[in-house]
C-alpha cells in the first residue's frame, strides 16, 4: 500500500488531506499563523535570500527530497507520513500481539496528548532559539546547514500539529494554537523544555545542539516510531529521516572545530592566539551540552516510563528489530547506582520497565561514545596529544536521581566545596563565553572559512565546499 | 519470528558512498531466498561511526562487521547470509575494534 504524494496542495501532504475537507480548513486556517511565526520568530534577516535547500517531496527510499534555491518564507512545509505497514501489531508492552491503532484508545489520550505536545514544542522552540545566529555564520555553507535544520524543525512541527489536529480534537487544535505562543525565553510562557528557553548565539553552542540535544530529540522520537498509535509511529519515522541530517551537522561541526585546532597545533600555533578554540575549552562546552541533554531524557526510576511501556505508547530503541529478550520487559531488573545522603553510591535494582528511560539514556550515551571517539581519531592523525572524553552520566545532571548531588567529570562523588572549587574546569566560564563570541565573525564569500573552523570534507548535495549556498547579493 | 540481523550504514558518509542503493540490492538478493524475513532482517542503521571506512554492514548475532562494501561484493554477502558461503573476510577488520563493541554492545542487550 503507497499513500498518494500531493505536491500541489497548499499543504503538501501524503496524508489525503484533499478527502478531509474539515482537517484541511482547520489545518488551512493554522497555515497563516505559522507563516507569521515564521516571519516573526525564525531566523531573522535573511528571508528574502535563496537558499539551496532539500525540501521534502516524498517518503520513499529512492530520491524523497528535492534540491534547489528557496527563499525559506516559501518554503513547501508539508506533511508526510512514512509508508504504513499492512496488518502492523504491537510489538511491546501487555498489549503484545494485538493490531496497532489507527485512532487515539480514550484510556490513553491525555498522555499521548501530553507526549505530542511535549516533542512538538521543541520543534518551534530550537528554531526560536538560534534565530539571530545567522549572522554570524562561518561560512555560507554552514549557513545553509543552519537554514535546513531550521526549516526542518519547522517541518517537524507541523507533523505533530497534524497529529493533534487530526486525532484529538478541540484540545488538540487549542494545543496546536499553543505551540505557536509559547515562545523560547518568554518570562511569561515559556517553551516547556527548560533547555529550549536559552538563546543559541555562537556557533560552538550551536554544533554541540545539534550534536547532542538533537540526538536526545533522535532517541525519543525513535522509541516514539516504536509506538502502538500507527499514525505517530510512522510521523516520527519520517522525522528522523530529516533528524539524521541535523544530528549530522552538529558531529561534524564539533570536529572541524576541533580540527581547525589540532591543525593550528601542529603548525606550532597556539588556538587562543589564531581565533580559534581551544580543545581543552571545546571539551567544556561538550560537557555542559552532553550533561545537559540528558537530562531531557527524564528519571531513571520513573512510572511515567513504565506506563508508556506497558500500554504500547513508547518502546525501546530499534524495539521492533527484535534486539531485546523480552517484548514485555516484565521478569528483569535494571541496576540503578543511585547516591545515599550518607555520601556513598549504592546500586539498586529496580523492574526494568520503570527504567525505560535509562534504558534508552543508554542507547543515547553509547551513540555519543562513537562520535566522541571518532573526533579523536582525527586529531589523533595531527598528533596533538589531546583527547575528548564524555563526563560520567551521573554529572552535573538537574533531572533524575542524581540531581542535587556534586559529582566530578569521573562520577566520584564530591562535596559542594570542591564542585564550587573546580567546576570551572568543567563547565564553560564566562572568559570563556566570551572569548568564543570574539570568534564569531561572519564569513561570507563562498569557499571560505572563518579560521575557527575546518572546511567540510564534502558539500551538500555532492556539490562542493565552495558552492554558493546561500545567494546573499 | 529471526532474531538475525543486518544492518545497513544510513549515516552521512555511507549514503553520500551509495548505501541506499546497497541496501535495496542486498534485500532484494536476500528475499529471493528468504522473501518473508524468516531467515534474516535487513534494516537501515543511522551511523555506525566507521565513516572512513564506509560503506559499513554489519550481521548480528554473527558479529561480523563488513566496510568498505561495494555492488559487487553483495553476491557473496548474500550467500554467505543464506548459508551457501563463507563470511566475505577481505571485507572485515577494517573499522576500529571499539567501534566495532559499541554496536555490538547495543545488539546484545541484557534485556
Amino acid at each position: 500500500m503507497t499513500s498518494i504524494v500531493d505536491l500541489e496542495a497548499k499543504i503538501p501532504n501524503n496524508v489525503g488531506l484533499r478527502d478531509n475537507k474539515r482537517l484541511l480548513m482547520a489545518l488551512e486556517k493554522w497555515q497563516p499563523a505559522f507563516k507569521r511565526w515564521w516571519q516573526e520568530l525564525g531566523p531573522s534577516d535573511f528571508n528574502n535570500k535563496d537558499v539551496y535547500l532539500r525540501t521534502a517531496i516524498g517518503v520513499g527510499q529512492g530520491g524523497w527530497a528535492h534540491f534547489d534555491y528557496v527563499k525559506m518564507p516559501d518554503y513547501r512545509w508539508g506533511i508526510f507520513l512514512a509508508e504504513p505497514v499492512p496488518e502492523r501489531k504491537i510489538h511491546f508492552g501487555d498489549q503484545l500481539g494485538q493490531p496497532v491503532w489507527s485512532e487515539v484508545p480514550g484510556e490513553l489520550r491525555n498522555r499521548l496528548r501530553r507526549l505530542i505536545v511535549t516533542q512538538g514544542d521543541t520543534e518551534p522552540a530550537s528554531v526560536e532559539q538560534q534565530r539571530l545566529l545567522g549572522h554570524t555564520a562561518p561560512s555560507l555553507y554552514d549557513l545553509r546547514s543552519l537554514f535546513q535544520v531550521n526549516v526542518e524543525e519547522g517541518r517537524h512541527l507541523w507533523a505533530m500539529v497534524y497529529l493533534l489536529h487530526t486525532h484529538f480534537g478541540g484540545d488538540g487544535r487549542d494545543e496546536a494554537d499553543a505551540m505557536l505562543e509559547r515562545h523560547s525565553g518568554d518570562a511569561d510562557n515559556p517553551r516547556i523544555l527548560q533547555a529550549f528557553n536559552y538563546p543559541i548565539d555562537n556557533w560552538v553552542d550551536f554544533f554541540c545542539f545539534t550534536t547532542f540535544t538533537d540526538r536526545d530529540g533522535k532517541y525519543q522520537l525513535a522509541s516514539l516510531a516504536e509506538s502502538g498509535f500507527d499514525p505517530l509511529a510512522r510521523t516520527t519515522q519520517f522525522m528522523l529521516t530529516e533528524e539524521a541530517y541535523h544530528m549530522q551537522t552538529g558531529e561534524n561541526g564539533v570536529g572541524r572545530i576541533a580540527r581547525r585546532a589540532a591543525e593550528l597545533i601542529k603548525e606550532g600555533k597556539d588556538p587562543a592566539q589564531e581565533g580559534a578554540i581551544p580543545l581543552a575549552m571545546l571539551q567544556r562546552y561538550i560537557n555542559h551540552w552532553f550533561s545537559a541533554s540528558m537530562d531531557l531524557f527524564g528519571g531513571e526510576d520513573s512510572t511515567n516510563a513504565a506506563e508508556a511501556f506497558a500500554s504500547g505508547l513508547k518502546g525501546r530503541y530499534r524495539e521492533g528489530d527484535g534486539i531485546y529478550k523480552d517484548p514485555k520487559a516484565l521478569d528483569q531488573n535494571y541496576s540503578l547506582q543511585v547516591p545515599t545522603d550518607d555520601g556513598r553510591i549504592e546500586t539498586r535494582d529496580i523492574p526494568l520497565r520503570r527504567a525505560m528511560n535509562a534504558v534508552l539514556l543508554d542507547a543515547y550515551i553509547a551513540d555519543c561514545k562513537r562520535i566522541a571517539d571518532r573526533w579523536n581519531r582525527d586529531i589523533d592523525k595531527l598528533g596533538t596529544g589531546f583527547r575528548f572524553s564524555l563526563p560520567d552520566h551521573k554529572w552535573n545532571r538537574h533531572q533524575g536521581v542524581y540531581a542535587g548531588f556534586r559529582f566530578a567529570p569521573s562520577g566520584e562523588l564530591i562535596d559542594e566545596a570542591t564542585w564550587t572549587h573546580q567546576h570551572t574546569e568543567w563547565l564553560p566560564s564566562q572568559q570563556d563565553r566570551d572569548y568564543v563570541k570574539s570568534c564569531m565573525q561572519a564569513v561570507r564569500e563562498p569557499g571560505k572559512f572563518a579560521n575557527y573552523i575546518a572546511p567540510p570534507a564534502q558539500g551538500a548535495n555532492n556539490q562542493p565546499p565552495e558552492f554558493e549556498y546561500v545567494k546573499l547579493r | 519470528m529471526t532474531n538475525r540481523l543486518c544492518y545497513v550504514c544510513e549515516g552521512g558518509d555511507c549514503t553520500e558512498k551509495g548505501s541506499g542503493e546497497i541496501f535495496e540490492r542486498l534485500r532484494e538478493l536476500i528475499r529471493r531466498f528468504d522473501p518473508q524475513e524468516q531467515r534474516i532482517k535487513i534494516r537501515r542503521y543511522p551511523c555506525f561511526g566507521a565513516c572512513e571506512v564506509g560503506i559499513n554492514v554489519t550481521l548480528f548475532p554473527d558479529k561480523i562487521f563488513y566496510s568498505t562494501v561495494t555492488e559487487a561484493d553483495l553476491p557473496e554477502i548474500a550467500a554467505h547470509i543464506e548459508g551457501k558461503g563463507p563470511p566475505v573476510q577481505r571485507l572485515c577488520g577494517k573499522a576500529q575494534p571499539d567501534v566495532e563493541q559499541i554496536i555490538w554492545d547495543m545488539l546484545d542487550s541484557p534485556y
